[in-house]
């Protein structure tokens, strides 16, 4: 039993607020964290390792329970159980299934993965949970490890910033104005059964890759944008301008870790975006021209006024009095409806760069990959996560289409800088 | 490990098409991998539905039948709500009384009160005799109460997701008495032991577990 004194229940952060309105069977608002080891991983100390993480990580031992006006997070008392990896992707988080918790623990052969539904964490936040899982984990089997100040191990306690609503503490009621947008070119396809999810991962060498983008100047996330946004360009727009359905602009959301830009250590969501935003209705656009849109967005979009000023805007709403005092039956219909309207309409696709994942020297020799996976449903039809991990530089591609025309132009159009490329894939057309 | 000589791309995989191109893959070394992800399986499971399309097909179609029967013989004398008050309090006790995953206390709430406003619709549709009122009431809220306090002292551990439910249905207990002062109820000990009981449960939180309802409303109500 837990001392009286101990949080034992959260009021959900402002990103937080909108998933549980707005997720379903399609869209999930999940994303999923792989960690692969060298060795084969044992079910038994897998759970105890999570039992044992789960304790010094109260803040995602939780369930969401509904209020009067806000859902929160109320702590559980039930027992974790992890799960094989079945072949769902990213599958949706009932909250009466999985006794109430709102990720999964997976594993399969090496595998060791968590599924995270967005409103609990980010991926900042899943990773550091991923890590100390892991570690813990590798302890259990025997391994002498040390965390060097990198893993917040089971022997710590927690710390009050770690769930913070970072979002309000930034925010500035004078820097909030709303940029009305416009929606963005979806990509249509036909879709795979519902439920499924198609999976495309390429392996690039990290160095090979860093030179390639600083050969053009660029940051790696700015060049692959760059490289999506030409991609959707031939393989979607090209030669078919004129189509009712090309005249949106393409809009590629990126989302900015803030905890590099504002001085927090929460594992609760904290990210903003950037958006490229381009309209494609010319027949020569070039790969160049390209490249210079999206560098002077992305320059634009990373000031810190900028990220303010997205911040404050979505807090300015959810401080809303009017908002506030609709109860949370109501406030469902409000958010969905809102959703609907601002919010995933105005994405082509979602393009995530988690970055490098830094591990102690002693734990590196267990671990052999890191792999990550955002869910794509009805409006991103497909999605990018990339995590670097030592010399690998994972892109995984999800797609809720059958087609993988723009995968497959994609890594071309890499191979053709002379890059080598591995695939790894869950070949979702065998069902077919 | 396999190579896809179009896409320029290699794979380790016991498939034998390319997952960008769908071409043959040419086998660089020859090995049975294990495959990173599990095989792919169609879900559409429409059998386990089916039973409850014909269930739901069934009520709604009597629904139908007992509402222009009713409509011929008279509207003046509605006896076709029992039959379908019925059906609808049969689909409710399946879906939340069986089928849902709340915990065991809200589940117990809510179908403590849908019974109540069923009987009394049976009651008044019927002779009026006041019999749902007057026993049927009480003494559901009555078991109710006791049953709630009782998995609260057997199950310790959850007693926090129950005892919201049970100061509610408390609270609810204390109607019947306010039923009597308007001669609703005209039968007092069903009423009186009810009320009697919902005041023991209610002093039992109020004194011994005054954090836990604390908590409860602000978790509630923060806005």
């Amino acid at each position: 039993m837990k001392s009286k004194t101990s949080k034992d229940w959260y009021k959900l952060d402002n990103s937080a607020k909108i998933f549980p309105s707005v997720s379903n069977d399609v869209e999930t608002n999940t994303f999923r964290v792989t960690m692969t080891l060298k060795e084969e991983v044992q079910p038994e100390i897998l759970q105890k390792a999570v039992d044992n993480t789960l304790e010094r990580y109260p803040l995602f031992k939780v369930k969401l329970k509904k209020g009067l006006f806000w859902a929160y997070f109320d702590t559980n008392s039930k027992p974790f159980i992890i799960q094989p990896m079945s072949h769902i992707v990213c599958g949706p988080v009932h909250p009466y299934e999985n006794n109430g918790y709102m990720f999964k623990v997976l594993y399969r052969n090496c595998d060791i993965a968590i599924e995270m539904f967005h409103s609990l964490a980010d991926g900042g936040g899943v990773i550091e949970f991923l890590k100390a899982l892991v570690y813990e984990y590798l302890v259990l089997t025997g391994k002498q490890l040390t965390p060097d100040n990198l893993i917040a191990t089971t022997d710590q306690m927690m710390r009050s910033e770690e769930y913070e609503d970072a979002n309000a503490k930034y925010y500035n009621r004078k820097n909030r104005k709303h940029v009305p947008e416009e929606q963005a070119y979806r990509i249509k396809g036909t879709p795979l059964e519902p439920g499924l999810t198609g999976l495309i991962s390429g392996i690039i060498e990290t160095d090979a890759i860093l030179k390639l983008s600083r050969s053009h100047g660029m940051t790696v996330t700015e060049y692959l944008v760059s490289v999506m946004m030409y991609t959707i360009y031939i393989t979607q727009i090209q030669y078919r301008e004129q189509l009712k359905s090309n005249q949106k602009p393409v809009k590629i959301f990126v989302p900015v870790n803030l905890r590099k830009h504002f001085p927090s250590q929460t594992l609760r969501n904290f990210t903003n975006f950037i958006k490229t935003n381009m309209l494609m209705t010319k027949s020569d656009i070039t790969f160049e021209e390209i490249q210079e849109v999206v560098k002077k967005q992305f320059s634009e979009g990373i000031t810190k006024e900028e990220l303010i000023r997205k911040m404050s805007e979505n807090v300015a709403f959810e401080k809303n009095w009017l908002l506030r005092m609709t109860p949370y039956v109501l406030k469902q219909f409000v958010l969905k409806i809102g959703y609907s309207l601002l919010g995933i309409k105005l994405n082509t696709m979602s393009f995530t760069n988690i970055g490098r994942v830094i591990l102690p020297a002693s734990m590196k020799p267990y671990i052999k990959d890191v792999t990550a996976a955002v869910y794509s449903g009805k409006y991103n039809t497909i999605n990018c996560a990339i995590i670097t991990y030592e010399d690998k530089f994972k892109m995984t591609f999800t797609r809720s289409i059958i087609e993988t025309r723009i995968e497959r132009e994609f890594f071309r159009f890499l191979r053709n800088q002379g890059l080598d490329i591995e695939i790894e894939s869950n070949y979702v057309e065998d069902y077919l | 490990m396999k190579y896809c000589d179009k896409c320029e791309i290699k794979i380790q995989t016991n498939h034998n098409y390319c997952p960008l191109c769908h071409q043959t893959l040419t086998v660089l070394t020859e090995e049975e991998v294990i495959e990173k992800y599990p095989k792919t399986k169609s879900q559409l499971r429409e059998g386990s539905k089916l039973f409850r399309k014909v269930l739901l097909f069934i009520s709604l179609t009597s629904i139908l039948v007992l509402l222009t029967i009713n409509y011929f013989t008279g509207f003046n004398q509605p006896w076709s709500f029992i039959p379908i008050g019925s059906i609808v309090f049969f689909w409710l006790l399946m879906v939340v009384g069986f089928l849902s995953k709340t915990n065991i206390a809200s589940k117990l709430f809510f179908l403590t009160i849908l019974s109540i406003f069923f009987i009394y619709m049976i009651d008044e549709l019927s002779q009026s005799e006041g019999w749902a009122l007057n026993y049927v009431a009480p003494l559901l809220l009555f078991s109710c109460n006791l049953t709630i306090s009782f998995i609260i002292l057997i199950k310790r551990i959850n007693y926090r997701d129950y005892i919201s439910y049970l100061f509610l249905i408390a609270i609810f207990s204390i109607a019947p008495l306010i039923l009597i002062l308007f001669d609703v109820i005209t039968v007092l000990w069903p009423a009186i032991t009810s009320f009697g009981l919902a005041i023991f449960i209610l002093l039992f939180i109020i004194f011994f577990f005054p954090k836990s309802i604390k908590d409860e409303i602000n978790k509630r109500f923060h806005a």
